[in-house]
Parts: C-alpha cells; structure tokens; sequence
C-alpha cells in the first residue's frame, strides 16, 4: 500500500505546480486562514467557551441571535417555496419579458447592499408607497419591525434558490413526467411526487446557501430594522456596537456564537442533503 | 530512430500499471500495442511520450537515455484519444502551433509556415479546410488534423493512442490506410495503442500483446497468429 | 353489427401531459411577477425616483462635492487592486486544482469558499483584531507610520476576504469539464508552460473568467459590512461610496444618499447586462451550467 500524504502528487510533467500551489496557499492563508485563527484563538484560548458562554448568555445577546436566525430561517423557507416556484416558471412557461425577468432576479447578487437597505426602507416606510398601503389594510407595519427585517432578508437570498434549481429543471427527463401521467397520476401528483423529489436536493442546498448570507447580513437589514435592542437588534449590528465601545472580547464572542450556529445549521443540511442524495441514487 | 525500454514500470497509488517491461523497437517500425483495457498499453504510451515519469527503468532514443528530456524537447509526435485539438484555433493555427512555439532561432518565418501547414493539410488530403473550427469538423476530420499537427513538428517518432477509436467502421478503413501510408512516406518509427486486435494485425510491422500490465507476446503478425505463447494470446486473438 | 359513434360529452383541447393547465400557468406567472414587482423591481424604481426627487441638476451637483468625489476614487482604487489579486489567486487555485492530481482538494475547496458563510461584520472583525491598535502587530504598524485599520489597506484586505472565491468558484468546474488533454498536447508539441498557459488554456477560459470578474468586481465596489468596521468611516478618507450612502442617508440627505446609490445601481444593471451577454452566448462555458 503506498499511502499518499495530503498536498503531494506524484509527478508529472504538468508545468506550473509550485507557482500555482504556492499562490494557493499563500493566499488562502494570509487573507482567510491565518484571520479566522486569530478570531477563534482570541476566542477560544483568550477567554475559552466558558468567557464566550458568559458574553452570549445575555438577553440582549440571546436576543440578537435569535433574531437573526429566526429571520434567516423564515426568509430562506419563504425564498425555498417562491425560488422554487420562480424556478419553474422561469424554465417551463413563456411569457413577454420573460429573459428580462431572468436577468432581474440576480439584481441581489449584483446590487450593494447599503442600496438595497436604502431602497427597501424608502418604500416600505410608513409614509413609503406601500408600507402606506399596507398600514391602512392591514394595520401591519413594516419598516421598523422584525417584518421589514424578513423581507429584507427575502431580498437578499432571493437569487440562491432559483439558481441553484433551475438547471435541475432543465435537465429534467420529460419522459419520466409523461411515464407518471400514463400510469394515471394527475398533473398535481406527478409534480409533487415525482418532480419535486427530484429538485429537492438542489433546493436544499440553495437553502443553504440563503440562509448563511441572511445569517450574517448587514448592510441591507440595519436601514429597514429599527435597530431597537432587544426588538429588532440583529447580532451583526451588535457586533458593532461592541466594536464602538472598544469591547473586543464581547464583539469576539458574539462573532464565535454566530460562526459555531451557522455551522451546526450547515452540517445538519448537509447531512440532510447526503441522505436524500443516498435515497434517491443515480436515476 | 530506434527505442529500447529497459524494465519500466509504472504505480498510481495502489495500482500497478505496469509491472517491469522491457521492448525494443527497431528504427521506422509500425508497432501497435494491443491489449484490453487495463493492459497498460497507453501508460506505456504516455511514458514514451513524456506525458508520465515511470517509477523505475529507462527509456533510450537512438542509445541515449530519455531521462532528461522534458516532454518539449521529446520530438514526439502525439495524437491523442480525443483529438485534443484546440478549440478556440483554426485548423490552420492548430497546425502552426508547434512551429510557432519554438524558440525564436530554429522558428521559421510566417511564409514558411504557411507553406508547410499547406503540404501538411494536402499530405492528410483536407486542402481547404485551414479556416475552419475544430468543433466544425467530422471525427475523421479531426483525427487527420490531429495527425498533422503532429507531423508538423518534425517528430523523431509518432505515438498515436486509439487513433481509430471514436469512428465509424467506413471511416475507420480509411484512416487505416492512410497511416499506412503516411508510415511509409516519412519512415518514421510509430507506435499506436489499439484494443482491436483486426486493426493491429493488418497494420503493424510488429505487434506487442499486453495483458494487466505485463507483455505476453512480442512479435509479427503471421508469427504471433500461427504461434501464440500464452493462452492469453491464443485466446485474445483468436476473438 | 351496428355501430355506435362515440362522441365525448365535451371536447376537450389537446394539452401535453408535461404541462399545468393554462389558468394555473398564469396565476403562477402573475404570482411571481408580482412578487418580484414589490421586492426587486420597486425598489429599484424608488433609488431613482428618489435621487431625482429635486431634479438632475441637484441630484448630479451632489456627487461633485468633494466627500462624493473621494469616495467614489476609494471605491475605484479599491476594487483595481482587490478584482486583478483575487483573479491571479482564481486562476491560481483552480490550476492548481484541475491541472494535478493530490489529495486534500475538497478541504480546500471547502476553505475556498468559508468566505462566503461568514457575515461581512465579522469579516471586518477579523483584520481589526489582527492589525487593530490594540493588537501588537497593529501597535507595531501605526506606530511605523503604517495602519492598517482605519486606513486603505485596512479595506481592501477586507474586501479581499470577501470577495475572495468568486473567481475561483467560476474556474474549477468549468476547467475540470475541458480537462488536461489540450495542454499536454500543447506541451507534446514544444510549447513551454507558459506558452501553453496563455495560448490554449487562458483563451479556453475566458468567458468564465470575464464572469467571475465580473461578479467580483460588483461586490468589490458594493461591499458594506466589512469596510464598515474595518474603516473607522473617516470622512473624506476612508469612506467608500455604500459608506458615503448611508452617511448621508443618516443626515438625511436623501438625495445625495439615493444619487449615490443610484451610481451604483447603474453599476449594478451594467454587471446584470454583461453577465447575461455572456450566459446567453457562452453558456457551454461557464460554471452555472456545471454546477448542479
């Protein structure tokens, strides 16, 4: 058995493996590696996790935090139901404006953040044109409350869903559909038996995805927010406070509990994904 | 030129792709390498070619070992499985590449290029065809492209890996006899890997039969036919 | 024998059993038009109707007052030094990864892309703990007359990490579909790695390239949380526009906050534009198609 150590290759007359790999690392260590090993060794060896248990186990801490996922959580499950639905509608009907449309959708990706929170603020303001409207309909006000939070949210994973499901659908074998229809199943039963099971995988993953950026995110989120502590204090803004008043080890604590949740909530999707993907096989 | 292979052989990782072979190849000789997949029939290909270091023994070019020769300055003509032809060049370009990559003193002008692309293109009979894409060609187009690229450089030795493979059996003849040809014209010792043991037969000078690494047989065509040393051999030709 | 003629009760159109009936099509279209009308489209509308709420001629002079003026040559400077680093390292890493075989590729990949999980404030955090005054490092450096916090190289390490795996992310899959045949044969054929690298592989890739430079480059010029701490927001200095925005946004110069972002939305419908061309005409070459 000849076991073969990580990082080294066996030769080859490929040119360009020292250059390319030691960019590689060089980088990767510099501006990634090297920054997330001092956060998590000013964390975890500076005052340990009982230091960062004592910071985060506050209520305007707990409350921060259960503020930005909680609102991660309901935007990306409303982005999962709509990107999905986006998705299909954008691959299988026709309708004029259609490729605009297409385009527009990664408008969240392409534009900056500060101007999307300015934007959303403007129009769903109490005196916006339709945080009005909404008002006097349904006495619900949006700006300034976790509800503008959410939808900023919305925004800001909108595009990670129908991306990532869109080529799914495309590549769909219309004959596995038309199989289910001469067995008998109505249109809405091939769709939610045998479809969707095979976009869910994908789905998930741009779940995933839109719940890591709406997690963290700041720019779009603090205009619209209210920013009141405890009410509608996300744990990003709380970072920065802590930041203003020159206290590190709490803004470092808070950065930790933030990174640890985000990663426990990725692996269980992943773990999630690695099943479906067992079940279901190559088909 | 004439190559002798002396003990070479051949791991990645756990597997062993080529247990110690030793192969001696007389000058201007049309050998095919045949064998089944796994055989390690294109290893052995890739290691004349440069393309891969072997673990031990060495490979000689006209007595001097090939060690220290970089895949640049093998000389060896290469024709890939799938062509690898550059997508995003003409024929024309494709062609010129080897000539234009060479350093600036052995390089030969723009005109001298051009002329020698064209003898190239009428050499594999696609006169017209200089400014056309690789992906608007037919597979027996490319194949022939493919060739001449290679030619193009002045090759010591062709080596050619399923140069029939991806074709139909129509076009498949014809390619045949046009290495032939191309064989006997330049007088160049060319070796292709094969796993049709027909197509070896009816072209090679000298036949070698791999199985699993290892060669079973090394001779003629009508030498091996009438006398297989191994059951492996009897039973892999006579299919 | 006599026949019967069947005639259904109701005819019905011909529909292919791969299809929704038609009214729920366009609930479904309508759905979603209207949804992306009240979350994409509208506020869009709003950056303009608001920047122009005075007129062009207000809304333009705001942009020439000088703290405008500085912010918009920080953005620039910053996203020419971050967009050309991150691509070398694109390049680098997916070459790297496609071009040989080792082992520990997807720990790397998975580091590649750790950028993208972590939130922009807490990106931000990290380089004012490494070169912050209160570390000794940063201690060190202010006092040689070289800050990096509050300072210009304070924001473009942070935009660095944020943008950090755009171009690679675009290179890997597309690369690892072309594979390695063209440049051995490139090197069968005499060329040196360099020669090979710019001439076969650099041309085989360059839409995905132009892509990913593409996306780098918007969220280089747009990004907000992270230059937001690491700045320390120094007016005239080391605002970047998305800071020049809200800091006018907070003195309620609404004009001059949404003229600003109304730039980068321009910037923004360029990007979109672009990066539809290209998926358009080079869909075959790009990523979005080899991920699934």
């Amino acid at each position: 058995m000849i076991a073969r150590p990580f990082f080294l290759r066996s030769p080859t007359p490929m040119p360009g493996w020292g250059l390319s790999f030691g960019i590689m690392v060089t980088m990767l260590s510099v501006i990634v590696l090297i920054p997330m090993a001092v956060l998590l060794w000013r964390g975890f060896v500076g005052f340990g996790a009982a230091g960062i248990w004592e910071v985060v186990n506050r209520p305007r801490v707990w409350s921060a935090l259960e503020l930005s996922f909680r609102a991660a959580l309901v935007a990306s499950l409303f982005n999962l139901v709509f990107g999905v639905i986006l998705a299909w509608v954008l691959v299988r009907y026709r309708f004029p404006g259609k490729r605009l449309v297409d385009a527009a959708v990664d408008l969240p990706f392409a534009l900056p953040t500060a101007v999307a929170g300015i934007a959303l603020t403007a129009i769903y303001a109490p005196n916006g044109v339709f945080g009005s409207v909404i008002q006097q309909t349904f006495g619900l006000r949006v700006a300034y409350t976790e509800l503008g939070i959410w939808i900023a949210l919305i925004f800001v994973g909108l595009p990670f869903v129908v991306r990532t499901v869109q080529p799914v659908i495309e590549e769909i074998d219309r004959e596995t559909e038309e199989a289910s229809a001469t067995l008998g199943a109505s249109r809405l039963r091939t769709l939610t038996h045998v479809v969707l099971p095979m976009l869910a995988p994908a789905a998930l993953t741009g779940f995933a995805l839109a719940l890591a950026r709406s997690v963290g995110e700041y720019g779009s989120v603090i205009f619209i927010a209210g920013n009141l502590p405890n009410v509608t204090e996300i744990a990003p803004l709380l970072i920065v406070i802590r930041l203003e008043e020159f206290d590190y080890d709490g803004a470092v604590a808070i950065a930790i509990a933030m990174l640890a949740i985000s990663f426990t909530l990725l692996l269980a999707i992943n773990l999630i994904q690695i099943w479906s993907r067992r079940r279901m096989g190559a088909v | 030129m004439n190559i002798e292979i002396e003990e070479i052989s051949k791991d990645f990782g756990t597997t062993a792709a080529l247990h110690p072979v030793s192969l001696s190849i007389p000058s201007g000789t049309l050998v095919a390498l045949l064998g089944p997949s796994g055989s390690g029939k294109t290893t052995l290909l890739r290691i004349l070619g440069g393309l891969e270091f072997p673990n031990a023994g060495r490979v000689l070019f006209d007595g001097s070992d090939a060690k220290g020769l970089s895949v640049q300055e093998r000389r060896a003509g290469f024709v890939f499985q799938s062509y690898a032809l550059f997508r995003h060049m003409t024929v024309f370009d494709n062609i010129a590449y080897g000539l234009r990559a060479r350093p600036r003193k052995t390089r030969p002008n723009a005109p001298e290029i051009a002329r020698r692309v064209t003898k190239l293109l009428d050499l594999i009979k696609l006169p017209d065809i200089g400014a056309r894409y690789p992906s608007q060609l037919s597979g027996g187009q490319r194949q022939r492209v493919a060739l001449a690229r290679a030619l193009a450089i002045e090759p010591r030795m062709l080596l050619l890996d399923e140069p029939f493979g991806a074709l139909d059996a129509k076009v498949r003849k014809e390619l045949r006899q046009g290495l032939r040809d191309i064989h006997d014209t330049t007088g160049l010792t060319s070796i292709f890997v094969t796993h049709d043991q027909e197509e070896a037969m009816e072209l090679a000078d000298l036949v070698v039969v791999m199985s699993m690494g290892r060669i079973e047989q090394v001779g003629k065509p009508e030498d091996i036919r009438a006398h297989p040393k191994t059951e492996f051999v009897r039973e892999f030709i006579s299919a | 024998m006599t026949h019967t003629l069947m005639i259904p009760a109701r005819p019905r159109p011909f529909r292919a059993a791969t299809t929704e009936p038609p009214a729920v099509k366009l609930v479904l279209i309508i759905l979603c038009l209207a949804v992306l009308t009240v979350l994409l489209f509208a506020p869009l509308i709003a950056v303009f109707e608001e920047a122009l709420r005075r007129g062009w001629a207000f809304a333009l002079a705001s942009l020439s007052e000088p703290d405008a003026q500085s912010a918009v040559r920080l953005t620039l400077m910053v996203a020419a030094i971050t967009v050309p680093l991150n691509a070398a390292f694109g390049i680098a890493a997916a070459w790297a990864i496609t071009k040989f075989d080792w082992r520990g590729k997807a720990w790397v990949i998975t580091l590649i892309d750790l950028p993208f999980s972590v939130s922009p404030v807490v990106a931000g955090l990290l380089f004012v703990l490494m070169f912050g005054a209160n570390s000794a490092l940063g201690a060190w450096l202010v006092a040689n007359g070289f800050p990096i916090v509050f300072a210009v190289p304070g924001i473009v390490l942070a935009t660095l990490f944020i943008t950090f795996p755009f171009v690679a992310r675009e290179l890997i899959p597309v690369m690892l579909e072309q594979g390695r045949a063209e440049e051995e044969a490139a090197l069968t054929l005499g060329a040196s790695g360099w020669r090979t690298f710019l001439t076969v592989t650099l041309p085989n890739i360059r839409w995905a390239l132009l892509y990913g430079v593409l996306l780098c480059n918007a969220r280089a010029m747009g990004e907000f949380g992270a230059v937001a701490v690491v700045s320390g927001k120094i007016r005239g200095q080391t605002t970047t526009m998305p800071l020049m925005i809200e800091m006018f946004y907070n003195e309620y110069l609404s004009v001059a906050a949404f003229t600003m972002a109304g730039v980068l939305a321009l910037l923004a419908f360029v990007t979109l534009t672009l990066k539809s061309a290209l998926e358009w005409r080079y869909a075959d070459q790009l990523a979005a198609n080899h991920r699934h």
